[in-house]
């Protein structure tokens, strides 16, 4: 069941003196929906370029299909789906046109009438060029020539930036009606944690280049969370509790947002800094998304001084 | 009764809680009766646009809880309220739930009595169900 049809090992890539994805061991099992996370700049974008050979690594190597991203073949390429950033489509094209010329590399598993029933769902007219239609219909064009293949591995990034609620809608019950194929698996950057929150059950999150995390949506979920401790005269000065992310102080309060710290650890801390009493607060993804990847001293970018 | 789940993305609460929670309310209001068969997880699934693991999720943590039971082949079923198992460690995390809606209760500057009114105003919301039950009776 665990069988590993993406995967990474040691994947870095250096744009002149930059450092763009680093060291990254990525292991993607089959059968899943991963959300790709990271914010503007970390290297989503690089990681997915080099992941289909088309940037090559400076250093390691990455395989898809167990195929080696640098010499897929086109037997391989037919089994993977890619969906570009801004799903740029050949402008002079008309979606008919489109469709001829991508069937012509799936020949085997192209699903003619998937394919049509999505256009006219999507209310298209196939004489239109590419040119003329909308972001939002261009998304769908994008949409339905990626899904006619029926691909085995379907590598979306950021498919849903700028679109409106009932499209992205679209592309999400789009991945969720491939995943109940038997073993697709679908991988999908965004940076709408919502969106990722609704399909995925495995996430996957890069920052600064570097891979933080690679689990469950479920696993990340229950990790993150904040304890608030109270303290009767002063806050102590040394936090050394497992697992410390982000550490605010007040007066008397401190705020510890931590990682992977279960619950009686929080409550054994808590009683021997000399708490008079903590609560542990429960986090939503954004917020969990927005202090996992926040560097150590970050503070609040505003400060209102009380009058 | 068709039943009717909203997802809230972005909430503290993971969406299979949400869409268990929310059949387990649909159970007890009696919008879903015992014996009645809940959505395929295939079908909910694409009909909310959620992950088909968390719906499998959610319907496995109502199984926990008693509330329906799964039929190999078949599929899922409310289960009947008689067969239900409530030990005593669910009624005490009931009671403890209901300390936190007393203690509100209080600091708002209630009485004892306008607690036990507003209790039986909203157990009434839930009305067709417990009389049915007594009917059956």
């Amino acid at each position: 069941m665990n069988e590993i049809v993406l995967e990474t090992e040691a994947l870095t890539k250096y744009y002149g003196g930059t450092l763009a994805v680093d060291h990254m061991d990525l292991q993607i099992p089959r059968g899943c929906i991963c959300g790709f996370v990271g914010r503007n700049g970390a290297g989503k974008t690089t990681a997915i370029k080099l992941m289909l050979g088309l940037l090559n690594p400076t250093a390691g190597s990455s395989r898809l299909l167990g195929c080696d991203s640098s010499a897929l073949t086109p037997a391989i390429r037919q089994r993977i789906g890619y969906v570009t950033e801004g799903h740029r489509l050949f402008r002079w094209m008309s979606i008919g046109g489109l469709e001829k010329f991508q069937r012509s590399f799936f020949p085997k598993q192209w699903d003619d009438k998937f394919f049509v029933d999505m256009i006219e769902y999507f209310d298209l007219p196939k004489k239109k060029k590419i040119k003329h239609l909308s972001n939002g219909q261009r998304a769908q064009v994008s949409l339905a020539l990626a899904l006619a293949p029926n691909p085995e591995l379907l590598i979306m990034d950021d498919p849903t930036l700028g679109l409106d609620a009932a499209i992205r809608r679209q592309f999400l019950e789009g991945m969720i009606e491939l995943i109940m194929r038997q073993g697709r698996t679908v991988l999908f950057s965004s940076h709408i944690l919502g969106d990722v929150e609704r399909v995925s059950d495995r996430i996957v999150v890069i920052d600064k280049g570097v891979l933080r995390a690679n689990c469950s949506l479920e696993q990340f979920q229950k990790a993150i969370k904040k304890a608030i401790l109270s303290f009767a005269d002063s806050v102590p000065g040394d936090v050394n509790i497992d697992g410390l992310l982000h550490c605010r102080r007040s007066e008397k309060q401190l705020e510890l947002t931590l990682v992977g710290t279960d619950d009686e650890k929080i409550s054994e801390w808590a009683k021997s800094a000399g708490a008079e009493n903590y609560n542990i607060v429960k986090m939503n993804l954004e917020d969990q998304f927005i202090e996992f990847t926040a560097p150590a001293n970050h503070r609040r970018l505003f400060q209102w001084e009380e009058r | 009764m068709p039943l009717w789940i909203q997802i809230l993305p972005g909430s503290d609460e993971p969406i299979y809680v949400q869409v268990a929670e929310q059949i387990s309310k649909a159970i007890a209001r009696g919008e879903l009766a015992s014996g009645d068969k809940l959505p395929a997880v295939r079908k909910l699934a694409s009909e909310l646009a959620i992950n088909p693991n968390t719906v499998a999720r959610a319907y496995s943590r109502l199984e926990q809880a008693g509330l329906v039971t799964t039929k190999t082949g078949s599929g899922t079923f409310v289960s009947d309220p008689k067969l239900r198992r409530s030990d005593a460690s669910d009624i005490n995390m009931l009671a403890e739930r209901m300390d936190t809606l007393i203690t509100r209760g209080l600091n708002l500057g209630l009485e004892a009595q306008d607690l036990i009114v507003l209790f039986e105003k909203r157990l009434a919301k839930f009305g067709n169900k417990s009389n049915k039950q007594k009917d059956e009776k």
